[in-house]
């Protein structure tokens, strides 16, 4: 017997029907990081492990589950988005930038990588919930971590366009280039996102769809610069006018 | 057990890649790391692997593209390749086994032990 009936029944099809493609992007995302958990915890119960590596393996396996954590807290406050109300606040975009390079650096060091912060003394606020801005940037940062080449530092840079009236806060890897196939398929998603964007082929794309939803709440729009030697996926939101009111 | 046998791992996961070559060096093969495609075909081109450990989802490309260029020489081409993947129920052996593929390994439910357990089954 069908347990939901009635226009709740239908209501929660169709919610379950739109939800199936991140649903599966999810599912297909998560593998990769159980997968690792896993074969790490066998290996840690045999007995023939160094102390040495059974330290290294304890904490891969603490960050890989910190990583799959983050990507489940964000599926949850993606799907929240419609029904929450969130602050919009000016922010200082070099101060949020340093939490993030701080909060991720261990997960980069113990990926031989660096993550650093092109510096501004003095740039523009902008504004935004700090929560999904912050969710924006670290799942840009992590994708970066996964796709830029060894002893390749990603970069996250701040620029403003449009005569200060939009900030651009971007995160550079330097990582494979994307084929122009990919490109322009990423290209026509980018701009109408109602589902996982795959940005490179072993990609669920489903970060990339969370990190769209969580910048068109803020009214702001997520993008990608193609680079010879990887990519730069960015987000602009509205510059702070509080300036502008003194 | 042969430390003159080297196992050539190509797995964009880098820690992945590790607890492979670290389950495979202590049955006693020798194993190289590759994370992409491209540098897999650089590795090959030094020194031809006996036997090939690959994911199917690799950075830059999926597998395929390494597979088909393989096929290209008659001495890449008969290296055994044993895919290790999270897509093993979305891949069928008979299709794949004109590009050199010996096994499918699904890497959501095997043991580390398996690596090794299929290595010396395509070695014997």
């Amino acid at each position: 017997m069908d347990v939901v009936q009635g226009k709740q029944g239908e209501a929660f099809k169709g919610l379950l029907v739109n939800s199936l493609p991140s649903l599966v992007a999810a599912a297909h995302e998560l593998k990769s990081p159980l997968t690792l958990v896993r074969q790490l915890s066998l290996m840690l119960e045999s007995d023939n492990v160094s102390l040495s590596d059974q330290k290294r393996m304890l904490r891969q396996i603490s960050l890989t589950s910190e990583r799959a954590l983050r990507l489940t807290n964000d599926l949850t406050r993606s799907a929240r988005l419609t029904d929450a109300m969130f602050t919009m606040e000016p922010i200082n975009p070099q101060q949020l930038c340093e939490d993030i390079v701080y909060e991720l650096g261990p997960l980069f060091l113990a990926n031989d990588r660096n993550v650093r912060l092109k510096s501004y003394k003095h740039p523009l606020l902008l504004v935004a919930n700090r929560d999904l801005l912050r969710r924006i940037i670290m799942s840009f940062s992590d994708n970066a971590l996964h796709y830029t080449g060894d002893d390749c530092a990603v970069e996250i840079q701040i620029k403003a366009f449009n005569s200060g009236k939009i900030i651009r806060l971007g995160v550079r890897d330097y990582g494979p280039a994307l084929s122009s196939d990919m490109w322009k398929s990423l290209k026509g998603k980018l701009s109408k996102s109602n589902m996982p964007i795959n940005a490179r082929p072993q990609s669920s794309g489903l970060g990339l769809y969370i990190a769209s939803q969580f910048a068109n709440a803020m009214n702001g729009s997520i993008g990608v610069i193609r680079h010879r030697d990887g990519a730069t996926f960015y987000v602009d939101l509205q510059a702070s006018k509080q300036l502008s009111l003194l | 057990m042969s430390s003159d046998t080297t196992v050539l791992i190509v797995e964009d996961d880098k820690w992945l890649a590790e607890q492979h070559a670290r389950v495979i060096s202590g049955a006693g093969y020798k194993s190289v790391v590759a994370t992409n495609a491209i540098d897999a075909m650089h590795i090959i081109d030094k020194n031809l692997p006996d036997i090939m450990v690959l994911d199917v989802l690799l950075t830059g490309s999926t597998v395929f593209t390494l597979l088909h260029e393989m096929q290209s020489y008659a001495d890449t081409g008969s290296i055994p390749v044993i895919l290790c993947t999270n897509l093993a129920s979305e891949l069928s052996l008979s299709d794949l086994s004109s590009y050199g593929v010996k096994q499918i390994i699904d890497k959501t439910i095997m043991l580390p032990e398996d690596l090794v357990t299929a290595i010396r089954r395509q070695l014997l």
